[in-house]
């Protein structure tokens, strides 16, 4: 238990160190970097709450396919530490780190209520193999929106290449 | 029971040995490179160095650590200190997750006054049930080492090589996750020991909901993923930028692509990068496609523990696992050898050339070889009789 | 004040008070950054930090629907990338910019 608590927190903090740093950085392409950490160590999290295939589809969707995109994109537009990178005003900026915390203020309280209502020790554990039962449901129960996805998937990829098509690009057609 | 001591002191001296086997592969593999490259093309290569040259690894890595430590003024110094490691980090933890042989069973035994319980080593650096989930997001991860040297150097032609490698990277990742799917399936998990399991008996398989077993074969991937074997050998020399996928580092076009500016330890990080991600690919391709540790019918756990009757369980499993070693590391070289072999071979790919084989080659292919395996084992594992 | 005990046993409001932190951030970076690619990641942050929350859910309830659930936000995300990378190169094209300051007007 005090080994579970000692390795939560210190992946709590790296987490909460690297997605504010994602937030505070100048550099664009630094935030993207500190993101890939977070990314990774959100995965960790997962590994750690059992979810061993969540975990490895995390590492390979986001962090080694959408933050690689993340990454080359910033690297082509090749933009220098930005002078301004935050929003002016001070008292709309107030009100909107403002909002974020309330919402986090929420989280909070809402996670310390369930701790006494809820009070499963580790909670109740899935039996079995997790990664063969992920797709036993993925595929009879789930069936319908795993279609939909696939449909919505195509759509996706379609618009991005009419999107990357338009006129003015290496692409384009004349 | 418990993690006592032992056990996790036996687990990390087994990661670091693992580790520097890995490492220490890699100026063998080199050696192996400049000879086999000077064979192919009627050379003789370095030979003057010690016996057959290789005292030139020794040279070479005098060479390395004596070189000046430049760093570009303009980059950025983190990301470029950083770069190597992330380059050299994935190809370790994805070797790491490979078994290379069969697990060492330790009996129960009496140390400093103490009993300690009976335990079982997994020959590999770690066991992760869901390996090749694992190996292939660890694996993933290898384009940033690429994007970071990149960026960090300040240098035209080294972001080039990187905007050229991650795109690489990203598009065969796709035909490489695709065409294990294949083996998923067939062998119905994601554990590699299970894997291997399965691949060291007789061939046997469901024909038409009958049972068939053919016992002059071995059950290998291969036999039945031939077209998945070779799409995913194929991505993988485009993963380890392996000529003739080695489009980063064109140095006919990019000077030497992404470590244009590095020199010294940090070039040679790059080095064992790049063959630790042959290696890995060597062994995942014995293990997916050619029955990993086992050779069926003479060389499997239990025909050569056979051998070694008479000892004590700790000695036999150890032997045996040893034997099953070197048979898994012949696999590999065999493997290793084709890599070099290519690279000395085959020309280099245009980019145009490169993308389009990725996408509409090898992507379709891996599609239809995904669709076809499912197919035809609901069809051929319904029972059709009953 | 303080309970130790609570604290030191880990359970679902540990990862949730974790994932409500993590959506914040991300949630000012949506408000506050000025480039138009931030401000994506920032997205994906929020994204992410409900995927640890709905997976810390399904560890408690012991189903597995929180991880489908994941599953779909992980794919949607990840075409919600795709889309929003090739928006933010088709701006770019156009005015040699990613701040949103310098895109106001919807005139093209």
């Amino acid at each position: 238990m005090m080994m579970e608590a000692i390795a939560f927190y210190m992946l709590a903090g790296f987490l909460i160190f690297f997605s504010y740093k994602v937030i505070s950085v100048p550099n664009p392409l630094h935030s993207a970097l500190y993101l890939v950490l977070t990314m990774l160590g959100l995965a960790s999290a997962f590994f750690n709450l059992g979810a061993q295939f969540i975990a490895g589809v995390q590492v390979i969707v986001y962090a080694g396919a959408v933050m690689v995109l993340f990454v080359m994109v910033l690297m082509l537009f090749d933009l220098k530490t930005e002078i301004r990178s935050f929003s002016r005003g001070l008292i709309s900026g107030a009100l909107k780190v403002m909002s974020a915390a309330l919402i986090a203020g929420l989280a909070l309280g809402g996670a310390r209520s369930s701790v006494t209502v809820l009070d499963a020790p580790a909670g109740a554990a899935v039996p079995g193999d997790v990664t063969r039962q992920l797709g036993i449901l993925l595929y009879t129960k789930y069936l319908f929106a795993f279609e939909i996805l696939g449909i919505l998937l195509l759509a996706v990829a379609v618009g991005v290449v009419a999107v990357s098509r338009m006129k003015g690009g290496t692409h384009a057609r004349h | 029971m418990g993690i006592d001591v032992f056990e996790i002191g036996v687990n990390f001296v087994k990661m670091i040995a693992i580790f520097l086997m890995m490492v220490q592969i890699v100026p063998l593999l080199v050696w192996v490179e400049r000879r086999g490259s000077a064979y192919i093309q009627n050379r003789l290569g370095p030979n003057r160095v010690g016996p057959l040259g290789l005292m030139q690894l020794a040279a070479d890595a005098v060479k390395f650590l004596t070189k000046e430590e430049f760093v570009p003024k303009r980059g950025y110094p983190f990301l470029f200190y950083a770069a190597p490691v992330v380059a050299m980090v994935p190809a370790a933890l994805a070797f790491g997750a490979i078994p290379l042989s069969s697990p060492v069973m330790v009996e129960a035994f009496e140390w400093m006054g103490q009993h300690w319980g009976p335990y079982s080593f997994k020959f590999q650096g770690y066991e992760i049930g869901i390996g090749i989930v694992f190996v292939l997001g660890v694996s993933s991860l290898a384009a940033y080492g690429v994007l970071l040297a990149g960026y960090g150097s300040a240098n035209k032609y080294a972001l080039y090589g990187a905007l050229r490698a991650s795109a690489q990277t990203i598009s065969y990742e796709l035909a490489m996750g695709l065409s294990i799917v294949g083996v998923i399936l067939l062998f119905n998990s994601f554990n590699f020991a299970e894997i291997v399991g399965a691949q060291s008996a007789p061939m046997n398989f469901m024909l038409f909901g009958k049972k068939v077993e053919l016992a002059f074969l071995p059950n290998w991937g291969i036999f039945y993923q031939p077209l998945g074997a070779v799409l995913l050998f194929s991505a993988m020399f485009a993963e380890a930028n392996r000529l003739p996928f080695d489009l980063p580092e064109a140095e006919g076009e990019l000077v030497a692509g992404y470590h244009t500016e590095y020199s010294g330890f940090k070039f040679n990080m790059f080095f064992i990068g790049e063959y630790g991600h042959m290696l890995v690919a060597s062994a995942l391709m014995v293990t997916f496609f050619f029955g990993g540790y086992t050779l069926w019918p003479w060389l499997t756990p239990e025909t050569v523990a056979k051998w070694f009757t008479g000892m004590s369980l700790t000695q036999t499993s150890l032997l045996t696992a040893l034997v099953l070693h070197g048979v898994f590391l012949a696999k590999v070289v065999l493997f290793l050898w084709i890599f070099i072999w290519v690279r000395w071979t085959l020309p280099r790919f245009r980019y145009d050339q490169l993308m389009d084989l990725g996408w509409r080659t090898m992507l379709p292919w891996a599609l239809f070889n995904t669709i076809l395996t499912a197919v035809v084992i609901l069809i051929m594992r319904h029972p059709w009789g009953a | 004040m303080l309970d130790t005990e609570a604290l030191m046993r880990i359970g679902l409001g540990h990862y949730i008070a974790l994932s409500g932190i993590i959506f914040s951030f991300g949630m000012i970076a949506v408000m506050m950054r000025k480039n138009v690619i931030v401000m994506l990641m920032g997205v994906e942050l929020m994204l992410n930090a409900v995927n640890l929350s709905f997976v810390a859910f399904a560890k408690e309830a012991g189903n597995l629907n929180g991880h489908i659930m994941v599953f779909f936000v992980m794919t949607i995300a990840a075409a919600e990338a795709g889309v929003g990378l090739a928006l933010a190169v088709a701006i770019y094209k156009k005015f040699h910019e990613v701040n949103i300051r310098f895109f106001e007007q919807l005139k093209g």
